[in-house]
C-alpha cells in the first residue's frame, strides 16, 4: 500500500521532537560563533545518508532490510543488526530517560520519574502491539494536533529576538573537536532508519522525504538561533535546554494562558513519543524477525519492561549523559554502516536479478 | 404422524391461531392461519371471489389451485411454518397432502413513514425508516434511482428467522469490502441476530470489546443514500428502523450528508464547529482537573486567583469534584431519555437548579466547573450520532483521570492514545480514522 | 464468564489509577500560596524575603504580606510556608522587588537562583526599592486597595506602565550578567505620599549590578532609543508638550582606529497636545530637538561613568570586532566610544485644533 504521505509526515515529525530538546544545547556549547556551520555540516551529513539510503531502499524492492541483510550471507547480520539493536534499545533507554527527567524539571516536578516513564511506555508499546499501520495513523492525528501549536510558538519565539546576536558570523572549525558536536548528530541520526523498516508493509515515493528534509532545515536553524539571537551566546550556553528558556520568555498578553512553554513542549513531547515508538517497533521486528524463536507478541511486553527497568537502574542525569556519550559511537557506526549497506547490497541484488532476467 | 397434527401440535395453544375445515370448489380443504397477522374477514371475502370467478370460467381444480399460489407437497413444516409466521394463508388439500401458501389482507402492524425521532434534520428530507424492511428499501431506492444500487437479501437464524438485506451502489462500493461483507454474512447464516450487538460480533466478526461503535447507524433515507455513494454499504434488519452502515468510519462524527445543501464556507463552518466540539469535550474537563490540582502555573494570575476564590471552602480535591459532577450530568441525560416525553421538562428544571444554583450555593463545586461542564455538554452534543457522543463522553473520563494524574501532560498523553486507539480500529481492513469517498480512495485511506 | 473477567479487570485498573491520583502531592490551587511580589534584602549575611501574597477569601482578596530571613532565599521561603496554613508555591511570582543596597551589592546569585529555580517564571519584572522593604509594604498594606494584582498591576506594561519606567524582567537582567555587550535598566520606585508608590528614574545595572541611577526623562529617551514602544507619552517644553505617537531608530557604526563611532538617528512621530502662546511648527521642532540631545548626553555621560552598556550600543559593533575582543566591549571600547545623536522629529497632527 502507499503511504508515501503518512510516512513524510512521520518522518517530518519524528525529527521535530528530536530538534527542539537536546540538539541546539549541543551545538551551541559546541561552538562561540557562526552556529550555522554545524548546523549545515550536521544537515548534509543527514541529507547523504538518506540520499545513499533511500537508492538502497530503491534496489531491494518490496523488502526490508532486516531480509536483506539476513539474505547477505553469514556473519552480515551479526555485524549490522546486532549494532542496530544495541543502538534502538540504548535510544529508547536514553529518550525516555531524559524526556522524564526534563518534564520533572520543567513542570512535574511533584511526580516521581516511574510514573512518567511507564506511561510513555505503556502508550508506545499499546501502540506498536498494534503495528505499524496505528502507529502511521497516530502519527498524522497527533500531527495534526500539534503541528499549528508547534508552528505558532516558533513564529512567537521571535518576539524578543536580537538580530544582532548573529554576529560574529564564522569562527572557523574549532567546533571539529568539540565531543557536542558530535553527540548533535543524535538529531541527525536516529529518526530516519525506521524508514527501511516499512517496505513489505507499506511503499512510499523516496523523493518525498527529501523534501520533508529540507522543510526540516529551517527548524534545525531556529532551534539553535532563536536562543542564541534571544540571550546571546555567553548567556545560552549556560542553559540546559536553551530553545525551552528562550520559550519562557516570550510574552503574550492575549493568550489566556501564562506558561506557554509547556504546551510547546508537550507537542514535542508527543513527537518524541511518536519516535520512540517508531524505535521499540523496529527494535521488536529486528529482534523477532531474527530469533524467530521468540514471538513479537511476548516480546511487545517483554521489551518495555526491559526497558522500564533499565531506565530505573539508571541513577542521575550525569549517566544519562555519559550514556549517551557511548552512545554516540555506536551511533556514527550505524549511521555509516547502515546506508552504504543496503545501498552495497541493494545494488548487488538487483544486479542478481538483471542477470536473471537477461537469462 | 400427519401434517395437520404436527401443526395442530405446534400452533393450537395459541389462541390467535385458527384451523377451519372448509370447501374450495367441492373439495374439502383445512384453512390455517393467524388471525392477528391477517385480515380474516376481508381474506375470507378475497377469497370468496376468486371461487366465484373460477366457478364462472370454470377453471378446473388444479388451475385454480396455481391461481391461489405456489402448490407445496406437505412433507416438511418449514415452508408451512415460514407462511403462517409471515401472515399468510394456508390451505391444505387433505386427499393430496400438498398445501398452497395464500396471501392475504395483512393487518397494518407497520408505522406509516413518519420524520425521524433520534437525529434531527436541518434542511434535508424528512422522512425516515421505519420497521418494514421492505419500505425501507422501497424509501431508499427513491432516494437513489440507479440501476446500480444491488440489494441481496438473506434470511438469517435458524430458530427464529429473520430477513437481513445487504444494499450497496455498484460502482462506488469497493469490490474487496462487499465480497467481504457477503462472505461474513454466508458465513454466519444460521446464527440468531437480536440486536446489533450480536449483529457486530455474531454476524461480522467484530471484537465485542470496543468502545467505538462498529456499525453506524442512520435513520434518514437522505444519509443513508449518501453513505451508499461514497462507497459504504448499508445492512437492514427486519424491524429495525435504521439502516446500519458499514464500515463505521471517524469521519461520519463530524460529516452529514445533508450539510451539502449549504454554501462550501457555511458547511466547513459547521464541520469546524463539529471538530471543535469533539476537541473540547476530551479536553475541558481534563484541563480544569489538570490547572487546578497539578498545573496551576499555567493559569494566568487573575484566572488562577479567581479560581482559587470559587474553590475556598470545597472539601475535596478537583478530581473527585468533577467526577462527581459529570456523574451527575450523565444521570440527568440518561434520566431525560427514559422518562416520558410529558414529564421529560422536569428534570431539565430539577438539574438546572441543582447545577446552577444549589450544588455551588451548598459549597459542593466551584461554579467554574459549572461552566466547564456546561461546556462540556454543548460540545458534546454538537457531533453526529449518539453511541458516537457516547464513547466520546467514556474517552473524556480516561482524559481526566490522566490529567488528575499528570496534568497538562496527562491531558496530552490522553489524547494520543485516543488517537491511537481509533486509528488502531480497522473494520474490514478500512482504517477507522480514514476518509472514504469513493472506490478509488478506498485504497489510500 | 470472559466478559464478568474482564469488566472486573478494567474496573480494577481504573481504581488502581483513581488511588494513583492522590499518589503524590498535588495540592489544589485553593490549598495553595501563590505569591505575586516577593522583596529581597540582603543584610549580615541573611537574605530578607518579603513575599505579598493573595489570600482568596469568599468576600474577596485581602493581601497578607509575610517576611522571614534566612542564609538563603529558599530557607527563607520555606519558613514563610511553614507558617503558613497553604504552602507557598512561587509559580505565580510576578515582581521580584529589590531593596537598593542589595542591588548595589549585586544580585548575580539571586537573579541566577531564579533562572535555575523551575517554579519562578523568567517572566517576572525586576524592580528596585529605594527604601526598607518593611516601610515600603507598610506603606503598601496601608495605603493600597486589597486588589488581588495591586502592586504588580503598577509595573506591568499592559496595566499600570507608562514609558518613563523602564521595563526588565528576570531573563534579561540574566542576560546582561553574561552577555557582553548588553546591559539592563531597572526601574526604582518608593513610597509616595499620597497613597502611591513613585517612580524615581531607573537604575544602571551591569553585570547584575548597580551601577548608577537615570532619571524617569532619561528613561524615556532610553526606552525611544530601544524601540520599546514609547507611544502616548508627554514630553515637556517651554512653549508646548507633545505626545509621541511613534518612534524609530536608525544605526551607523563605525570602527576607527579601534575607537567605536555610532550614529543614532532617532525619529520621533508626535502630536500636538498642549501649547503656551504660539509656537510656530519650527519652534516646536527645534525645541523637541535641542531637549532631547541635552538629554541623550547626560544620558551617555552617565553611561560612560558606569561602563555599563544599558542601551545596547555594543550590539552594532559585534560584526566589526571578533568575540575575544567583545568580552571586554565594557572596559576597553565602550568608554571611548563617540556617540552622535540626530532626532529627527516629525509633527504628525496638531491635534483638533490648527496651529495658529
Amino acid at each position: 500500500m502507499d503511504r508515501t504521505w503518512q510516512i513524510t509526515l512521520m518522518y517530518f515529525f519524528i525529527h521535530l521532537g528530536l530538534i527542539f530538546f537536546l540538539y541546539p544545547g549541543d551545538v551551541i556549547s559546541s561552538t562561540n560563533d557562526g552556529h550555522w556551520l554545524p548546523v549545515i555540516i550536521g544537515f548534509m551529513v543527514h541529507l547523504a545518508a538518506i540520499t545513499v539510503y533511500m537508492k538502497g531502499l530503491s534496489f531491494i524492492g518490496r523488502r526490508d532490510i532486516i531480509s536483506l541483510y539476513l539474505e547477505a550471507g553469514k556473519g552480515w547480520p551479526l555485524l549490522l543488526l546486532l549494532p542496530v539493536t544495541v543502538y534502538f534499545l540504548l535510544i529508547i533507554i536514553i529518550t525516555l530517560r531524559y524526556c522524564a527527567e526534563m518534564m520533572t524539571i520543567v513542570f512535574l516536578s511533584n511526580t516521581p520519574l516511574w510514573a512518567i516513564m511507564l506511561l510513555f511506555l505503556l502508550i508506545a508499546a499499546f501502540i506498536a502491539i498494534k503495528g505499524i499501520g496505528t502507529l502511521l495513523r497516530t502519527g498524522v492525528l497527533t500531527g495534526m494536533l500539534c503541528l499549528p501549536v508547534i508552528l505558532l510558538f516558533t513564529a512567537a519565539s521571535f518576539q524578543n529576538v536580537d538580530w544582532r546576536y548573529i554576529f560574529p558570523l564564522a569562527d572557523g572549525f574549532a567546533f571539529f573537536t568539540d565531543s557536542d558536536f558530535y553527540q548533535s548528530f543524535f538529531a541527525f541520526a536516529g529518526g530516519f532508519l525506521f524508514l527501511g523498516f516499512l517496505q513489505p508493509y507499506f511503499t512510499y515515493r523516496k523523493k518525498n522525504i527529501f523534501i520533508a528534509a529540507l522543510v526540516l532545515l529551517p527548524f534545525f536553524l531556529f532551534s539553535v538561533y532563536i536562543p542564541v539571537l534571544t540571550f546571546g551566546q555567553a548567556t545560552a550556553s549556560t542553559f540546559h535546554f536553551p530553545f525551552i528558556a528562550a520559550l519562557d520568555s516570550i510574552n503574550l498578553s492575549w493568550l489566556m494562558f501564562d506558561r506557554i512553554t509547556i504546551f510547546f513542549f508537550l507537542c514535542l513531547i508527543s513527537f518524541t513519543m511518536l519516535f520512540l515508538t517508531m524505535v521499540l517497533w523496529s527494535t521488536i521486528r529486528v529482534i523477532s524477525r531474527c530469533i524467530p524463536v521468540i514471538k513479537p507478541s511476548y516480546l511487545t511486553f517483554a521489551l518495555p519492561v526491559l526497558i522500564f527497568i533499565a531506565c530505573m537502574a539508571i541513577p542521575n542525569w550525569e549517566d544519562v549523559k555519559l550514556l549517551f556519550e557511548w552512545n554516540s559511537y555506536l551511533r556514527f557506526y550505524v549511521v555509516i554502516t547502515i546506508p552504504l549497506s543496503t545501498y552495497f547490497f541493494g545494488k548487488r541484488l538487483q544486479r542478481k536479478v538483471d542477470c536473471h532476467a537477461a537469462d | 404422524m400427519g401434517f395437520i397434527s404436527r401443526i395442530k401440535e405446534q400452533y393450537a395453544v395459541s389462541d390467535d391461531f385458527f384451523i377451519l375445515n372448509d370447501y374450495l370448489l367441492e373439495t374439502p380443504v383445512i384453512l390455517m392461519g393467524f388471525n392477528s397477522l391477517m385480515d380474516w374477514t376481508l381474506t375470507k371475502q378475497n377469497l370468496q371471489t376468486y371461487i366465484n370467478t373460477a366457478a364462472d370460467t370454470g377453471l378446473g381444480l388444479e388451475e385454480f389451485r396455481t391461481v391461489l399460489g405456489q402448490v407445496e407437497t406437505a412433507s416438511g413444516m418449514d415452508k408451512a411454518s415460514a407462511g403462517l409466521l409471515q401472515g399468510k394463508l394456508i390451505i391444505y388439500f387433505e386427499q393430496e397432502n400438498s398445501f398452497i401458501v395464500m396471501d392475504t389482507v395483512a393487518r397494518t402492524l407497520d408505522r406509516s413513514i413518519t420524520p425521524p425521532v433520534n437525529e434531527n434534520v436541518f434542511q434535508g428530507t424528512l422522512s425516515s425508516f421505519t420497521e418494514d424492511i421492505n419500505s425501507n428499501i422501497g424509501i431508499l431506492r427513491k432516494q437513489i434511482q440507479s440501476s446500480h444500487v444491488n440489494v441481496s437479501s438473506y434470511t438469517i437464524g435458524s430458530e427464529e428467522t429473520r430477513q437481513l438485506t445487504l444494499v450497496y451502489y455498484e460502482g462506488h462500493a469497493d469490490v474487496n469490502l462487499i465480497e467481504k461483507i457477503k462472505m461474513q454474512i454466508e458465513q454466519n447464516k444460521h446464527q440468531q441476530i437480536d440486536n446489533l450487538q450480536q449483529l457486530s460480533q455474531r454476524m461480522m466478526g467484530f471484537r465485542n470489546w470496543t468502545l467505538v461503535p462498529n456499525l453506524n447507524q442512520t435513520e434518514l433515507p437522505e444519509e443513508a443514500a449518501n453513505f451508499l455513494r461514497n462507497g459504504r454499504a448499508l445492512l437492514f434488519m427486519d424491524r429495525l428502523p435504521v439502516a446500519v452502515v458499514l464500515p463505521s468510519l471517524l469521519w461520519d462524527i463530524f460529516v452529514l450528508g445533508s450539510d451539502r445543501h449549504m454554501p462550501l464556507p457555511l458547511m466547513m463552518f459547521l464541520r469546524a464547529l463539529r471538530v471543535i466540539g469533539v476537541m473540547l469535550t476530551l479536553i475541558l474537563p481534563g484541563t480544569y482537573v489538570a490547572l487546578v490540582s497539578v498545573n496551576p502555573e499555567v493559569l494566568r494570575i487573575e484566572l488562577a486567583l479567581s479560581i482559587a476564590q470559587t474553590r475556598e471552602g470545597i472539601p475535596y480535591p478537583a478530581i473527585v469534584e468533577i467526577v462527581l459532577m459529570l456523574l451527575i450530568l450523565e444521570l440527568i441525560i440518561e434520566a431525560s431519555i427514559r422518562l416520558p416525553k410529558n414529564i421529560g421538562p422536569t428534570i431539565t428544571m430539577v438539574g438546572g437548579i441543582i447545577l446552577g444554583e444549589a450544588v455551588v450555593q451548598a459549597k459542593l463545586v466551584s461554579n467554574l466547573l459549572i461552566i466547564i461542564l456546561a461546556a462540556t455538554t454543548i460540545a458534546n452534543s454538537t457531533i453526529i450520532g449518539l453511541q458516537q457522543s457516547l464513547s466520546l463522553r467514556i474517552a473524556k473520563y480516561i482524559i481526566v483521570i490522566l490529567a488528575a494524574i499528570y496534568g497538562v501532560f496527562g491531558i496530552m498523553e490522553g489524547l494520543v492514545l485516543v488517537f491511537a486507539y481509533l486509528s488502531s480500529l480497522h473494520p474490514f481492513g478500512i482504517p477507522y480514522t480514514s476518509i472514504m469517498r469513493c472506490k478509488k480512495e478506498v485504497n489510500h485511506g | 464468564m470472559r466478559r464478568i473477567r474482564r469488566t472486573a479487570g478494567s474496573l480494577l485498573c481504573i481504581c488502581l489509577l483513581l488511588l494513583n491520583t492522590g499518589c503524590w502531592d498535588n495540592r489544589d490551587i485553593n490549598h495553595r500560596s501563590l505569591p505575586l511580589v516577593m522583596g529581597i534584602a540582603y543584610h549580615e549575611n541573611l537574605y530578607q524575603i518579603v513575599l505579598q501574597i493573595p489570600e482568596p477569601l469568599e468576600s474577596g482578596i485581602s493581601l497578607k504580606i509575610l517576611t522571614q530571613t534566612g542564609k538563603t532565599i529558599n530557607q527563607a521561603v520555606d519558613k514563610i510556608s511553614a507558617r503558613m496554613e497553604s504552602s507557598v508555591d512561587l509559580l505565580h511570582l510576578k515582581v521580584i522587588l529589590v531593596e537598593k543596597e542589595y542591588a548595589q551589592l549585586g544580585l548575580s546569585d539571586s537573579i541566577t537562583t531564579f533562572m535555575r529555580s523551575r517554579e519562578i517564571s523568567p517572566k517576572a519584572l525586576v524592580v528596585i526599592c529605594d527604601e526598607k522593604l518593611d516601610t515600603f509594604f507598610e506603606h503598601v498594606k496601608v495605603s493600597m486597595a486589597p486588589k488581588g494584582t495591586t502592586l504588580y498591576d503598577s509595573f506591568e506594561k499592559n496595566a499600570g506602565w507608562n514609558p518613563q519606567m523602564a521595563l526588565t524582567r528576570i531573563w534579561q537582567v540574566y542576560r546582561s550578567i553574561h552577555s557582553y555587550t548588553r546591559d539592563v535598566a531597572i526601574p526604582v520606585y518608593k513610597s509616595g505620599k499620597s497613597g502611591t508608590i513613585d517612580y524615581t528614574g531607573s537604575a544602571i545595572i551591569k553585570n547584575g549590578r548597580m551601577v548608577g541611577q537615570i532619571t524617569p526623562e532619561e528613561t524615556l529617551l532610553f526606552n525611544s532609543v530601544n524601540g520599546l514602544g514609547t507611544q502616548g507619552k508627554i514630553e515637556v517644553m517651554n512653549n508646548a508638550s507633545v505626545l509621541i505617537l511613534s518612534n524609530s531608530t536608525r544605526h551607523r557604526s563605525r570602527l576607527v582606529h579601534n575607537i567605536p563611532y555610532l550614529d543614532i538617528e532617532l525619529t520621533l512621530k508626535v502630536s500636538i497636545v498642549e501649547t503656551k502662546g504660539t509656537p510656530t511648527t519650527k519652534l516646536i521642532k527645534d525645541e523637541l530637538q535641542e531637549v532631547l540631545l541635552q538629554r541623550f548626553e547626560h544620558l551617555f555621560d552617565k553611561i560612560l561613568a558606569s561602563k555599563a552598556d544599558i542601551l545596547g550600543v555594543g550590539q552594532y559593533f559585534r560584526n566589526k570586532l571578533p568575540r575575544s575582543e567583545l568580552s571586554h566591549w565594557r572596559t576597553d571600547y565602550l568608554p571611548r566610544m563617540k556617540v552622535k545623536l540626530k532626532v529627527n522629529p516629525v509633527i504628525q497632527n496638531e491635534g483638533n485644533l490648527k496651529l495658529s
